[in-house]
C-alpha cells in the first residue's frame, strides 16, 4: 500500500462514516434506519465472504451456516435467558463459530474447486435441516420471535450506531488482512496453490485461517441481524442465504475489496424498490443481473474503476 | 465500446423507471391496508386468491360509498414467504407508508414475525390465512386479530367427528402423516389433545413425517399399509396433498383405511387439481367451502369471485374477504382508521356475517384471544361437477358448533410452560 492509496482509503472511510453516520438525522422514518442496517450488515457479510471467494478463490456455498449460527445463538439465549443476555449471546455465537468453523474448515479445505463448494453447501444444508426439524429446541419452521436487545441498545438509533461501529471495525480489520502479507499469500493461493507450496508457504493453514475469519464475520452479521429484525427463521441457514451473498459479491465485483459492499447495497435497495412496485421482482432482478454479467463482467465497482482509469489515461494522452 | 454503451443505457433506463414515485396515496380519507401475501412459489395461489378476494370486498364497500366517507385501499407486497423480508416490508408499511392496518400472510412463520412488528409499533395486524394456534394463545398480543379458523379449531372439530364416528362404526387404531415442520407437528399434537379432552379411546399405531414438498411418498404408503390403521389423519397442505393421494391410490390405501384430513384437506385447490382422480369417501374439511353453507351470501360470494377471476376460490380467499369486512365494520364503529386503541376495542367481540356462516350463526371475534369464532363443517368427497374443473366436492356434512372448538382457558398457559 503506498501513501496515496492509503490517503484514498482514509477519504473513502470518512465518506462511508459520513453517509452512514448521517442516516439517523436524514431518515424520514424508522424504516430507512432498518434499510441502512440491512445494507451495513449484508455489506459486511459480503465483504467477509469475498475474502474467501474473491481473494482466496474458495467459493463457499455454505456461509449461511455461520450466518444462521450467529443469529440462532442470539435468538436461543435471549429466548431462554432474557434480553439482558443479548451481548453475551452475540459473543457466544462468535466463539461457537470459531470452534465449528475450525472443525468444519479442517474437513472442507481438503478439497478444492467444485468439491469444496459442494461440501460447504452440504454442511450448510445439514445445519438448516437440524434447525428446521428440531422443533422443541429451535422452534422449527416457526423461528424465534421477540429478540430484543436490552438497555441502551433497545433504542433503534443506538442499535444502528452500534452496528455501524462494529461493521466499520470489521471492515477495517478485513481490509488490513487483505493488504497484509497474509493477504498476498491468499491471492497467490487463488492463482497457483502449488507454487505457494514450493515457495515454502502453507496453503491449507492459510485457507483455514481465512475460512475461520470469514465465518466469524458471517456469524457477527447473523447475530446483529437478529437484533434488527427481532425475529429469526431457519431460512437464515438455507442455501439461498449463501446464494444471496454470492450474488452480492459478484454484482459488486469480486476483484475489488469494497465491491461486495456496493453489491449488497444495490441488491437490497433494488429488492426493496422493485418489491414495492411489482410482484415480478424476480424478473427485474434477473434482468439486472443479466445486464451486469454480460455488460459489466468485473462487477459494478470493477467497471467504475475501469472507466475512471480509462478517463485518467485519456486525460494524460490529451494533456 | 458500443456494446458497453448499450448496457449502460438499459441500466440507466431501469434505474429511472424504478425511481418513479409509487402510486400516490395523496387522496384524502383513505383507509390504507398493507398486505403481505406470497405471490410466487408454492403458496402463490393462496396469495393470488387472497388479493383478488380482498380487492373484491374493497370494490363492494367502496361502490357503496366506503366507510364513514373513507375509501379502502389495499397495497400488497409479495412477502416471498420470507419472514425477514416481511418484517422489513411491515416496518415500511407502518413507518413510511403510514398504513392503518397490516393484513394477510399465508405462512405461520411470517405471521409470527409480523405480529412482533405489530406489537412493537402498536399497529393492528389482521391475520387472514395462517393457521398456527400460537398467534392467538401463547404468542398472543393485543394488536393481532385472526379472521379464519386456526389448526386447534380444525382439530377440535376433527376430534368430535372421530368421536361420533366411533359410535356408529367402531374404530380403534389411528395413524398420522404430515409434513415434518411446525404446522404438521402442531396438528397431530392438537388432535391427540382434543381426542383425550373429549374422552375418545384410541391407539396410535404410526406417525409418518415426510419432508415438506417431498416428491415421493411410496415408503410412507407401504409403512401405513403394514401398520393397518383404521383412520389415517393427514396434515398436508397444497400440492403435497395432491401428490400423496395420487401416489397412495394405486396401493388401494383408501379402501383399507379412512383418509381423514380436517384442516386443509377440503381446500378447493385439491378438488380442482385432481378432477375425477380424487377418490370418493375421503373425509375432509377446510376453512371455507364453495358448496357449503347453502346460503345466499355464500353463493353470491363464490359466483362473484368466479366472474371476476374465472376460477373458483380456495379457502384463503374467504379469509381475506372476511378481513376487509372486519376492518370496514371496525372503522364504521370508531369513525376513523387512526385511533388504534378504539379500533382494537371495536374489533373485540365484533360480529360479522360471512359467506361461511350457516343460517342462524354470525361469526364473531373472541375478545379474550382475538380469534374469530366460527362453525366448522366436515364433509365426505362425492361426485359433483358444479364447480369445474372439480369433479368431486364435499357432501354429507357434519357441522360443529363454534364454541365447542375453542381451546380451553388453560391451554395458552400449558403451551407457554412447554
Amino acid at each position: 500500500m503506498n501513501q496515496s492509496s492509503g490517503a484514498r482509503e482514509i477519504i473513502l472511510l470518512g465518506l462511508f462514516l459520513l453517509v452512514f453516520g448521517s442516516v439517523p438525522f436524514i431518515k424520514q422514518s424508522d424504516y430507512h434506519l432498518m434499510l441502512a442496517n440491512h445494507v451495513l450488515i449484508w455489506g459486511m457479510f459480503a465483504v467477509a465472504f469475498n475474502m474467501l471467494f474473491g481473494v482466496t478463490g474458495m467459493l463457499s456455498f455454505g456461509q449461511a451456516l455461520y450466518y444462521g449460527l450467529g443469529a440462532y445463538s442470539v435468538g436461543l439465549v435471549v429466548k431462554n435467558y432474557g434480553s439482558a443476555m443479548f451481548l453475551p449471546a452475540l459473543g457466544l455465537g462468535l466463539v461457537l463459530t470459531i470452534v465449528i468453523s475450525i472443525l468444519v474448515g479442517l474437513l472442507v479445505i481438503r478439497l478444492s474447486g467444485v468439491y469444496f463448494t459442494v461440501l460447504t453447501l452440504a454442511f450448510g444444508q445439514l445445519a438448516w435441516q437440524i434447525t428446521f426439524r428440531w422443533y422443541r429446541f429451535t422452534g422449527g419452521d416457526d423461528g424465534i420471535q421477540g429478540i430484543m436487545p436490552s438497555g441502551l441498545l433497545e433504542n433503534h438509533t443506538v442499535y444502528y450506531y452500534f452496528t455501524l461501529a462494529l461493521v466499520v471495525v470489521s471492515i477495517w480489520f478485513l481490509w488490513r488482512v487483505a493488504n497484509s502479507p497474509m493477504g498476498l499469500v491468499l491471492r497467490c493461493i487463488r492463482q497457483n496453490p502449488e507454487r505457494v507450496r514450493f515457495l515454502g508457504r502453507r496453503v491449507r493453514r492459510n485457507q483455514l485461517r481465512i475460512y475461520v475469519i470469514s465465518s466469524f464475520f458471517a456469524a457477527l452479521a447473523g447475530g446483529l441481524m437478529a437484533g434488527v429484525t427481532n425475529s429469526i427463521h431457519p431460512d437464515m441457514f438455507y442455501w439461498t442465504s449463501s446464494g444471496e451473498v454470492i450474488l452480492m459479491a459478484v454484482l459488486g465485483g469480486i476483484g475489488q475489496f469494497f465491491g461486495p459492499f456496493i453489491g449488497a447495497t444495490v441488491i437490497i435497495v433494488i429488492q426493496d424498490v422493485v418489491g414495492a412496485r411489482t410482484e415480478y421482482w424476480s424478473l427485474i432482478i434477473g434482468i439486472i443481473m443479466m445486464i451486469m454479467v454480460l455488460g459489466m463482467p468485473k462487477g459494478l465497482v470493477g467497471e467504475i474503476r475501469g472507466l475512471m482509469a480509462r478517463y485518467a489515461a485519456g486525460k494524460v494522452n490529451r494533456g | 465500446m458500443s456494446r458497453h454503451k448499450f448496457f449502460y443505457v438499459i441500466a440507466l433506463a431501469l434505474i429511472v423507471a424504478l425511481s418513479c414515485p409509487l402510486s400516490v396515496f395523496a387522496q384524502e380519507k383513505v383507509i390504507k391496508i398493507g398486505a403481505l401475501y406470497p405471490m410466487t412459489g408454492r403458496a402463490g395461489l393462496y396469495g393470488l386468491d387472497s388479493v383478488d378476494a380482498a380487492e373484491m370486498a374493497i370494490e363492494e364497500i367502496n361502490s357503496k360509498g366506503g366507510v364513514n366517507g373513507y375509501k379502502l385501499e389495499l397495497t400488497n407486497t409479495d412477502s416471498k414467504a420470507k419472514p425477514d423480508y416481511s418484517v422489513m416490508v411491515a416496518k415500511r408499511y407502518i413507518t413510511q407508508d403510514k398504513m392503518h392496518f397490516l393484513f394477510g400472510v399465508v405462512s405461520s412463520a411470517v405471521g409470527l414475525a409480523v405480529t412482533e412488528v405489530s406489537k412493537q409499533y402498536k399497529k393492528i395486524f389482521i391475520g387472514t390465512d395462517h393457521a398456527s394456534t400460537q398467534l392467538t394463545t401463547d404468542k398472543f398480543q393485543p394488536y393481532y386479530f385472526r379472521v379464519s379458523n386456526n389448526t386447534f379449531q380444525s382439530m377440535a372439530a376433527g376430534a368430535l367427528y372421530l368421536k361420533e364416528l366411533q359410535q356408529v362404526k367402531p374404530w380403534q387404531t389411528i395413524a398420522y402423516i404430515g409434513p415434518d415442520y411446525a404446522y404438521g407437528h402442531d396438528q397431530w399434537e392438537e388432535l391427540r389433545y382434543n381426542l383425550d379432552r373429549f374422552g375418545v379411546k384410541y391407539k396410535a399405531v404410526g406417525e409418518y413425517w415426510p419432508k415438506l414438498f417431498a416428491p415421493d411418498y411410496t415408503p410412507f404408503i407401504t409403512s401405513i399399509i403394514n401398520d393397518k390403521p383404521d383412520i389415517l389423519v393427514s396434515g398436508f397442505w397444497g400440492g403435497d396433498t395432491v401428490a400423496f393421494i395420487k401416489q397412495a391410490q394405486p396401493y388401494g390405501l383408501f379402501k383399507k383405511t379412512l383418509y381423514f384430513h380436517p384442516d386443509a384437506g377440503g381446500n378447493y385447490e385439491l378438488m380442482s387439481a385432481m378432477g375425477t382422480e380424487l377418490p370418493e369417501g375421503l373425509v375432509l374439511s377446510a376453512r371455507h367451502h364453495n358448496n357449503w353453507p347453502d346460503t345466499a351470501l355464500n353463493k353470491e360470494y363464490v359466483e362473484k369471485f368466479f366472474k371476476r377471476t374465472g376460477r373458483y376460490p380456495t379457502y384463503a380467499a374467504e379469509g381475506a374477504y372476511a378481513g376487509i369486512y372486519a376492518i370496514a365494520e371496525a372503522v364504521k364503529k370508531v369513525g376513523n382508521p387512526d385511533d388504534t386503541e378504539a379500533l382494537v376495542k371495536a374489533l373485540e367481540g365484533l360480529k360479522i356475517q360471512l359467506p361461511e356462516d350457516p343460517e342462524g350463526f354470525t361469526s364473531y371475534i373472541d375478545p379474550a384471544t382475538h380469534q374469530v369464532v366460527q362453525v366448522q363443517a366436515i364433509g365426505v368427497t362425492k361426485p359433483n361437477d358444479k364447480y369445474p374443473p372439480a369433479k368431486m366436492m364435499l357432501g354429507d356434512w357434519k357441522i360443529y358448533k363454534a364454541e365447542d372448538l375453542l381451546p380451553p382457558k388453560d391451554y395458552a398457559d400449558r403451551q407457554k410452560k412447554k
